[in-house]
């Protein structure tokens, strides 16, 4: 049932990274839009994700409801030191929930909407780049324990393990996957040529950012003898998944050139799937990486009474859910697989 | 402000504004499929336009309940580590389960909101029925985890440590089924005077009266009937406090001297330092029967209990007075509408109108004072007799900032839905003119 549990953490983290990544992306796009396009942006984005918006959302609350209920010491060590990203994270994606509300539920059409922009803007920008610093805080060996040392001062305790180059370029990272994600959703969207050659330059820009800060990331890590980055270039997995997700990038290019739209979504996805694997292979099952240790997210796993139930109710839960979930896409032809 | 302090208040101000929009939440998508299943009938362009108007409401109040929803499941462990990390494993069936309908929910939403036209129109009106009872089902799944903070099962403690856990148990917890009752009820309730509060002020004003009172009726029914319910659960539950919790229902009565046929009071103030209660209304022997079904039972005072294990008296009493207070008011007032279905020329006085419009916020108050009754009663635990509140606060310093950053968020969130919705009627009534 352990495997079952990890399963639909690993999935839940995907589908945030890929669903709420691709509607952040759509403000990051919309932001780096001339403002002839933005409007145009802005409607394309609405028509595709507007039936999913509130799922896409929700796979965090998931991921979160299962850390805390089968990894609670990890959790633990999760809200503890890492209070200070996760508040602003929070206060993104609030931002950004406010706006989203006021431009499309605001009866009155008027100049107002450009300050709703400007906050969806904002707020599109905060959320992904504080996911990325923690992350990048988790794994980036700078976490000070205050259980191992009682004369740490605050700043050591809450704000050295997250506030670092290292985690700000996981940020930027992010945001430039998310960028790259939206701008592969929306190449299928196109209604003509202009608009087509608008999303595909945005496309061919964010793929290059990203993997430019990929290799930053390395570099910088690699030099800095950052113990994840390290792990993560010597372990084969994660840079077979680096190598694939690659490799995969020249199909994904050739399906956008054939406009075979579905095919293009899925090496998208497939490319974020790997990703995120290479990511957690890295380390798995460490994935805390304090200044002094490596604590293993299996450290502290709840009873086996506890993950018994967790797992059948996920297992039900996710018999309910991924059904409606598909024909809700399907219904509005986010999924055009059989057309 | 201490921490512990400061962040109890962050936890009290970020309830008591996401209980609002989540009851909200819960309660209108079933005005809308009624109104939506009126016009499959009738074919009566006015209820298609006031489904439509509610569909608004029911889409801003759950991408609002979302955000504060997202914040809150962070914040229990932002604030509370050492809470969830003891009691995260033992209470999370209900929030996996929670987590489920709330996506069960935003699914039928989003089917609902972008299937106009798309769908056949019956499957179209079921995903209405199931965003509602998916609502409700969310909201009886929260509940029945802070039922298991008041009445905590499931679990061994030992020396600190919780052992042979099981979650079913906890989850089906003594307190669960009361407060869950209570609180369903409780938003209809509230829900339901608000929504017909806001339309009766429209016919009060005389704009696009046809569809306000239309509005109205369909609100009201709901708050009428689960008004006259609620009392009888009341009952239940303050039994219920009676035999498990009996610090707490000596607080909401402010209560110190352990009695026989104990009296109730009803109002007065609170002296906190002298112990005593002035300016009160007694009832002889009332509190023993209402608790315990008998005119000679012996009520718990607060002296009884150790100092370090008493809830705060005045806020916890007023707070009840409050509740109970306005819970009564409102049982008249729906019966009052009842009735008014048989003399029918009551509701011809503009003074009906403004009457349903001053008790739009009433039901809300109530329900939030509901909430303090609950919490601050069973202060100073988290769990009940396992873990005190002080012992589960995060060792952060400067939760003081935290909670403005809060406050200010929350306040922002509520200012804007406002002004939104207010925004939304004004439109609504252009368009008719």
């Amino acid at each position: 049932m352990l495997t079952v549990v990890l399963f639909f953490l690993f999935f839940s983290l995907f589908l945030y990274v890929l669903l709420a990544g691709a509607d952040f992306g759509g403000g990051i796009i919309e932001l780096f839009s001339s403002s002839k396009n933005q409007e145009k942006t802005k409607q394309t984005i609405y028509r595709v994700m507007g039936p999913i918006w509130e799922a896409n959302h929700i796979w965090i609350i998931i991921l979160i409801v299962i850390l805390w209920i089968g990894f609670p010491q990890y959790f633990n060590i999760f809200v503890v030191y890492l209070h200070i990203p996760i508040t602003l994270m929070l206060l993104g994606i609030t931002i950004r929930g406010l706006a989203f509300i006021f431009r499309h539920y605001d009866a009155v059409k008027g100049r107002s909407q450009g300050s709703y922009n400007a906050l969806f803007k904002l707020g599109s920008i905060l959320s992904p780049l504080f996911l990325g610093v923690i992350f990048g805080g988790l794994v980036g060996g700078n976490i000070n324990l205050f259980s191992e040392n009682h004369n740490l001062s605050f700043k050591e305790i809450y704000i050295d393990g997250w506030f670092n180059v290292f985690s700000v370029l996981i940020g930027v990272f992010y945001i430039a996957l998310c960028a790259f994600i939206a701008s592969n959703f929306l190449i299928g969207e196109a209604d003509d040529e202009d608009e087509l050659n608008l999303y595909r330059k945005k496309a061919s820009y964010s793929t290059i950012i990203l993997v430019f800060i990929g290799l930053v990331i390395l570099a910088y890590g690699y030099f800095n003898e950052i113990d994840f980055v390290i792990d993560f270039i010597e372990n084969k997995y994660s840079i077979i998944a680096v190598a694939i997700s690659g490799i995969v990038l020249i199909p994904l290019w050739k399906m956008i050139k054939l406009k075979r739209k579905a095919w293009a979504r899925i090496l998208a996805g497939v490319q974020v799937l790997l990703v995120v694997s290479a990511a957690m292979l890295a380390h798995f099952p460490d994935v805390i990486i304090t200044s002094t240790k490596e604590i293993s997210i299996l450290d502290g796993v709840a009873p086996d009474s506890v993950i018994q139930v967790l797992g059948i109710a996920l297992l039900i839960g996710g018999a309910i859910i991924l059904p409606g979930l598909y024909h809700l896409m399907k219904s509005f032809q986010l999924i055009k697989l059989f057309k | 402000m201490e921490n512990l302090e400061a962040a109890r208040l962050q936890m009290a101000i970020t309830l008591i504004f996401h209980i609002v929009f989540a009851c909200i939440g819960m309660v209108m998508p079933f005005f809308m499929v009624i109104s939506h299943y009126k016009w499959l009938k009738t074919r009566k362009e006015i209820y298609l336009k006031l489904t439509k108007a509610w569909q608004r409401g029911v889409a801003i109040f759950f991408v609002t309940g979302a955000v504060s929803g997202t914040a809150l499941s962070f914040e229990l462990g932002l604030l509370w580590p050492e809470f969830m990390k003891h009691a995260g494993p033992i209470i999370g069936m209900p929030f996996s389960l929670e987590g489920a309908a709330f996506f069960v929910e935003a699914i039928a939403l989003g089917f609902y909101l972008y299937g106009w036209k798309k769908l056949p129109e019956k499957f179209h009106w079921f995903t209405g029925v199931i965003i509602g009872i998916s609502g409700v089902m969310s909201g009886i799944l929260v509940v029945a985890a802070n039922g298991w903070m008041n009445s905590p099962s499931g679990f061994t403690y030992e020396n600190g440590v919780f052992s042979d856990i099981n979650p079913i148990e906890a989850m089906l917890n003594g307190a669960w089924f009361t407060q869950a009752l209570h609180m369903t009820l409780a938003a209809f309730v509230a829900t339901g005077f608000a929504v017909a509060g806001i339309h009766a002020y429209q016919v009060y004003k005389g704009r696009n009266v046809e569809l306000h009172k239309k509005a109205f009726r369909i609100a009201i029914i709901f708050a009428a009937v689960a008004a006259l319910l609620q009392p009888i659960s009341g009952d239940i539950s303050a039994k219920d406090v009676a035999e498990r919790q009996p610090a707490k229902l000596a607080a909401l009565e402010a209560h110190y001297e352990t009695e026989k046929g104990a009296p109730l009071y009803i109002g007065g103030i609170v002296d906190e330092e002298k112990q005593e209660v002035t300016h009160k209304i007694e009832i002889p022997k009332a509190l023993s029967f209402l608790a315990f079904g008998d005119f000679d039972a012996e009520v718990k005072g607060l002296n009884d209990f150790p100092e370090d294990e008493q809830p705060p008296v005045a806020i916890v009493h007023y707070a009840f007075q409050i509740m109970v207070g306005i819970g009564t008011l409102l049982a008249i007032v729906g019966l009052f509408y009842l009735l008014s279905l048989k003399w029918k020329k009551w509701q011809n006085h503009r003074k009906f109108w403004l009457l349903f419009t001053l008790m739009a916020p009433l039901g809300y108050i109530a329900l939030e004072a509901g909430w303090i009754v609950t919490e601050v009663g069973r202060q100073p635990w988290i769990i009940y007799q396992v873990m005190k509140t002080k012992d589960a606060v995060t060792p952060m310093p400067g939760i003081f900032y935290s909670l403005i950053t809060y406050t200010g968020m929350y306040i922002v969130l509520t200012c804007v839905v406002s002004w939104l919705l207010a925004r939304q009627i004004k439109v609504l009534n252009q368009n008719e003119a």
